[in-house]
């Protein structure tokens, strides 16, 4: 072993620890029974108290409603930007369609601008039309935010494919809604695949629309539950509180290391 | 065969001297009723995103900009660039600047130069893939789960503390989320713990598309590691470079919910960034003549930012 080698071993062993000690520290503490919590974090597990912990952040911190609010939230919102963002790509790519840079930038400009822009207004109006604390009010705004980023990779996955099919198919007389549904679709499905995932996890761990837009516990999406019981964290306990966090985090871990192939594809077409 | 078009076409048939048939073999006099009707199926395709667009974002992106020129008053009067002037007034936003500020460097410095260095440190063994997977596994948790986690290693019981008293540090333990501009900068920190993931991928992604062929040649004349690595790799790496910086500089410009759990923005409006205060001065202090000014300076700013990085993209992809 070269003295290049050991150098880099070393410095890549620092890092690595370093990295692993506050997800090590999550694990470990939340599996720490909470009635025996010390006061001072544990660094080794004893007792295996996980579901335990688990159970009360889902039952006395309402977890459990807000999980399948967001569950509700992600998928729905993700599916309907996807199916939205297609047909607009497939529309400004594939149709001869004027002004195509004008489009391009009215669906594409809001994924530029900071959600802090929006709050207020949205506030406002979804309190005037009682969209406010609805669950098909949140559906709406995560589908909107959705769909520029979606639009965007559906449209640079769009010019990749090739024109002669869709040619052939409109010279015998195809429509162009079924070129889209039997030629456009079963080709973009890898990226229609990656935009879903990647638009899931953003609903989901999404905090400022879900404290904006709703108050009652059983609409609040799962971020804005983990920040209020984050909030009681003297009364509840560390141990309830990262059992919690670990909870909330599932979905998108296990998204994450299962699609991983598809997360790293959408941010290679994302650039 | 039902077309979303089928509706929007019936204007069309009745006011036309020669209804267009099915097809695309029409004789050319309804070449311009063809044309048309193209354009309405296209409106259709592109007109659920579009309203989506306008009506939830770019509505409420106008109405901001124009209530950040009206002062909080009862009376809501017009007042120009009031708002605005708050920035060199108010004591609470020019502290948010420089959160802004440290946030910038910190989120752009931190991610980049210990997301090149792994991916650049490690290869194929068994050994950096695990290194590699400890790094990008907190990428996979929320901001707001990030706040959790590092809220259990900063409070004045946390493991930062412990672990210091452990090592007879006592006199560096303290309350870390306490005082500025140190909880700044350990927020930039876990930040950094959650973003550097990303920025592993993408140099990771950069790195093989790098043709071996040219690192080989490299060698072959007798270059160095470091020379290769300097005049080899990181110009190729240009690209995903300045990605890795421009979604970094947006990122750390928006990131709201690690703040927000950790402190609110608190202890007395200590820790807040542009992001931050454009909610507090609107929900809290209710302030949102204030609020909207701030977020459309924030707007400015994130633009100015994305820029860096989409005039190349869109160079390449012609837009």
């Amino acid at each position: 072993m070269t003295l290049g080698r050991v150098l880099r071993n070393g410095t890549l062993t620092v890092l690595a620890v370093l990295w692993l000690v506050p997800t090590w520290l999550l694990v470990v503490n939340a599996l720490v029974p909470a009635g025996s919590y010390s006061g001072s974090p544990h660094w080794l597990p004893r007792d295996f108290g996980l579901f335990d912990n688990m159970s009360q952040a889902w039952d006395r911190a309402r977890l459990g409603p807000a999980f399948g609010n967001s569950l509700l939230y992600a998928v729905v919102s993700a599916l309907a930007a996807v199916a939205v963002a297609t047909l607009a790509a497939f529309a400004t790519i594939v149709m001869p369609v004027k002004r195509q840079v004008l489009w391009f930038w009215v669906i594409y400009s809001g994924t530029l601008l900071p959600l802090q822009v929006f709050i207020r207004p949205l506030f406002l109006s979804y309190a005037e039309t009682s969209l406010y604390d609805t669950q098909i009010g949140l559906v709406l705004i995560y589908t909107a935010i959705a769909v520029p980023f979606a639009f965007f990779v559906m449209r640079n996955y769009a010019l990749t494919l090739p024109r002669e099919v869709v040619e052939a198919a409109r010279m015998d007389g195809a429509s162009w809604w079924r070129v889209f549904w039997n030629i456009h679709v079963p080709l973009s499905r890898s990226a229609m695949i990656a935009v879903f995932v990647f638009q899931f996890v953003a609903v989901w761990n999404d905090l400022m629309f879900g404290i904006t837009l709703t108050t009652s516990r059983n609409i609040r999406p799962v971020m804005a539950a983990l920040a209020d019981l984050q909030g009681n964290y003297s009364n509840v306990g560390p141990p309830i509180v990262l059992a919690g966090a670990l909870l909330v985090s599932l979905p998108t871990l296990v998204l994450f290391f299962s699609a991983q192939r598809f997360f790293i594809s959408s941010l290679k077409m994302h650039h | 065969m039902s077309t979303p078009t089928t509706d929007r076409r019936a204007p069309a048939v009745g006011a036309g001297p020669s209804a267009p048939t099915d097809g695309a073999r029409r004789p050319p006099a309804t070449h311009a009723w063809r044309g048309r009707r193209e354009r309405l199926t296209a409106g259709a395709f592109m007109a659920p995103s579009v309203v989506l667009v306008a009506l939830f974002l770019l509505a409420p992106f106008v109405w901001t900009v124009h209530r950040s020129f009206f002062s909080d008053t009862r009376t809501t009067p017009f007042s120009w660039f009031d708002n605005y002037a708050l920035f060199a007034s108010d004591p609470a936003l020019s502290r948010s600047v420089q959160n802004t500020l440290m946030w910038v460097v910190g989120t752009v410095v931190l991610p980049f130069v210990l997301g090149l260095a792994i991916a650049c440190m490690t290869d194929a063994g068994r050994f950096s893939r695990l290194a590699r997977l400890c790094v990008v596994l907190p990428y996979a948790l929320s901001g707001s789960a990030v706040a959790v986690v590092w809220n259990f290693m900063l409070t004045a019981d946390g493991a930062v503390n412990q672990v210091l008293t452990g090592l007879n540090l006592d006199s560096l333990a303290h309350g870390w989320l306490l005082t500025w501009p140190g909880n700044t900068v350990v927020m930039i920190l876990a930040n950094a713990w959650q973003a550097t993931g990303v920025a592993v991928i993408l140099f990771l992604v950069g790195l093989q598309s790098i043709p071996p062929e040219t690192l080989e040649a490299g060698a072959l004349d007798g270059a160095g590691s470091w020379q290769r690595f300097r005049h080899i790799v990181l110009p190729q790496l240009r690209p995903v470079s300045i990605i890795v910086i421009g979604m970094s500089l947006v990122n750390g410009l928006k990131s709201f919910d690690l703040i927000w759990v950790l402190t609110q923005g608190g202890p007395g409006r200590a820790t807040e960034t542009l992001a931050v205060s454009m909610y507090n001065e609107t929900f809290l202090e209710l302030r949102p003549g204030a609020g909207a000014a701030i977020a459309v300076v924030l707007t400015v700013i994130v633009l100015a930012a994305s820029w860096l990085y989409l005039r190349r993209q869109l160079d390449v992809k012609g837009v």
